[in-house]
């Protein structure tokens, strides 16, 4: 069991048949590593890691979660197979409060199980104990993240995938919801992870991929990425900013 | 004054009610206005009717529980009928609402179940006849209880089962993981799919629900007026309204809006004119869209 924790193998993947949008993508993922999939707008990126997550229809290829195929798991099975998937938007149940949001994610635990989970999340996140009956739709944008993150901890997956973490964040709880990826890395959960904003994702990544027009383009240690010229060159064309900020 | 009007109005309002969390369920669940599910209701009463037949042709006769009109076997026939009506919705979304809804345009499943309205309609009147029918013509004395209000055992018994079933469905909803499920694949079920939900279990759930429920408000209906095959059609306004009243997607708004047309149909015959009670679900429901559309216990989409 010292394989990658995710190998993905010639994707080609696409929500119409014949219209691929990711085309022919491949990436491996090593346990305990935070791996940053970067890449210019309409690179592909989302639909990527929709693919990998059994949200978007794949027409090839092969996606590998610690050995075992999952190319053709629905997404509604993921989450038993050990992958929790954070979408970019409308990560939660808005209505329910966040005592429910968490249930209804350990719905796939036994009831024992899932509140000693959902004790241990808020020991992690006190906010969320803070706002535990309060519908998560009130919750302010950085604890509606946290809750989204929780959520998809407290199946205890083998791989946490989350697509663009930062996005509609203020540049402060940008620096809030990465530091948080890094103490879970930490804490011993593999993740990958789709972003926009990469000073902000290459800072906690090990390693990334650069995705242009459907495939990965390059690989690199994610610290020596960010001066690579052949990166500036494939993302957005040119040298991100060193400003910090929202998107880069 | 008589206030008989309350009496007759909370039971009008009763079988509205249960009829409603199915049409609000449905509604907020798989995203189209059933307009087959009056019809649930008269298949269920009928299919109740006969189970009952056929269980009084096993055993021959059987006495009255107490003081009410029905015995024994009109409580296994009404959990058979909840069942068989259960039955009946599953099979008609598999053949029909399931294809359409995957093609993701609701008005195209609306209307399809105006179709299936018709053809279940029909259908009844093929198999039954359009004759009225009974489930006892017992005739029940009502008991006068003061304020000028008379009331049979059976009414009674049925504002109670109308109460426990309408709690029930709520600790149902609110307290167990099926309840969370169906309100996750409500509110999005994009993210319901990522959280493990398996959407196919939750929409089978949803109309198993909602029949089972439209069957008892159609064997109520039965048990206090009469059976035909436009029972429930005759109830789909009124539902809808109450619904809409509640609030899409809450099962005590839609039970509190049915309690509140059956009140004001009761209030209308008893102090306008009995000709003015179809309007009432009519008025109420064009009053709601105009003041408060998202209903009384609704909640704005974000």
């Amino acid at each position: 069991m010292s394989g990658p924790v995710l190998q993905v193998d010639g994707l080609v993947a696409g929500y119409e048949p014949g219209v691929p949008i990711v085309r022919g993508a491949s990436i491996r993922v090593e346990r305990g590593e935070i791996v940053v999939v970067l890449g210019p707008n309409g690179a592909g990126k989302s639909s990527f890691i929709k693919a990998i997550a059994g949200l978007v229809p794949v027409s090839a290829g092969k996606v590998l979660l610690d050995g075992t195929d999952i190319t053709a798991v629905p997404a509604h099975r993921m989450v038993r197979m050990g992958l929790a998937f954070v979408p970019q938007t409308e990560n939660i149940f808005p209505l329910m409060s966040v005592d429910d949001n968490l249930k209804t994610a350990g719905g796939i635990l036994k009831s024992k199980e899932a509140a000693e989970r959902i004790a241990r999340m808020y020991d992690t996140f006190p906010d969320l104990r803070t706002f535990r009956r309060t519908a998560a739709g009130n919750l302010s944008g950085g604890q509606r993240q946290m809750l989204a993150v929780a959520r998809a901890l407290i199946v205890e997956p083998k791989l946490l995938v989350l697509d663009e973490p930062s996005a509609g964040l203020s540049p402060k709880l940008v620096s809030m919801v990465f530091s948080m990826l890094s103490d879970i890395r930490k804490a011993g959960v593999t993740i990958l992870l789709v972003e926009q904003n990469a000073r902000a994702a290459l800072a906690i990544g090990d390693r990334a991929y650069v995705l242009v027009e459907g495939r990965e383009a390059h690989e690199g240690v994610a610290s020596e990425l960010w001066n690579d010229p052949v990166v500036a060159e494939l993302y957005l064309g040119q040298r991100p900013q060193p400003s910090t900020g929202g998107a880069a | 004054m008589n206030l008989q009007f309350v009496v007759d109005g909370l039971l009008t309002g009763s079988m509205i009610g249960l009829g409603a969390i199915g049409v609000t369920l449905t509604y907020a669940i798989l995203r189209f206005s059933n307009f087959a599910h009056g019809d649930f209701m008269a298949w269920g009463t009928y299919a109740t009717l006969a189970v009952v037949g056929a269980i009084g042709a096993m055993v021959g006769k059987v006495a009255p529980l107490g003081p009410f009109s029905f015995g024994w076997p009109l409580l296994v026939a009404l959990a058979v009928g909840c069942a068989l009506t259960g039955l009946l919705a599953l099979a008609l979304d598999a053949v029909l609402f399931s294809r359409l809804r995957a093609r993701g345009q609701s008005i195209i499943v609306v209307m399809a179940s105006f179709g299936a309205s018709m053809a279940l309609r029909s259908l009844l009147e093929f198999i039954f006849t359009s004759r009225p029918t009974y489930f006892s013509r017992a005739i029940q004395i009502a008991m006068p209880v003061g304020f000028g209000i008379r009331i049979t055992p059976d009414q009674i018994a049925l504002l109670v089962l109308t109460a426990v079933l309408v709690a029930a469905t709520h600790l149902l909803m609110t307290r167990t993981q099926t309840g969370r499920s169906m309100q996750a694949v409500s509110q999005n079920p994009a993210l319901a799919r990522v959280v493990g939900i398996d959407v196919a279990r939750v929409v089978r759930a949803t109309w198993m629900l909602g029949a089972a429920l439209a069957c008892v408000a159609g064997t109520m209906v039965g048990i206090l007026v009469q059976i035909r095959p436009l029972m429930g059609f005759d109830m789909l306004l009124p539902m809808f309204a109450a619904a809409i009243l509640g609030g899409i997607g809450s099962v005590p708004g839609a039970v509190l809006g049915g309690l509140i047309i059956g009140l004001a149909e009761a209030a209308a015959v008893q102090f306008v004119g009995a000709e003015w009670r179809a309007a009432v679900s009519f008025v109420i429901l064009m009053a709601v869209l105009f003041v408060r559309p998202i209903g009384l216990f609704g909640v704005k989409e974000r």
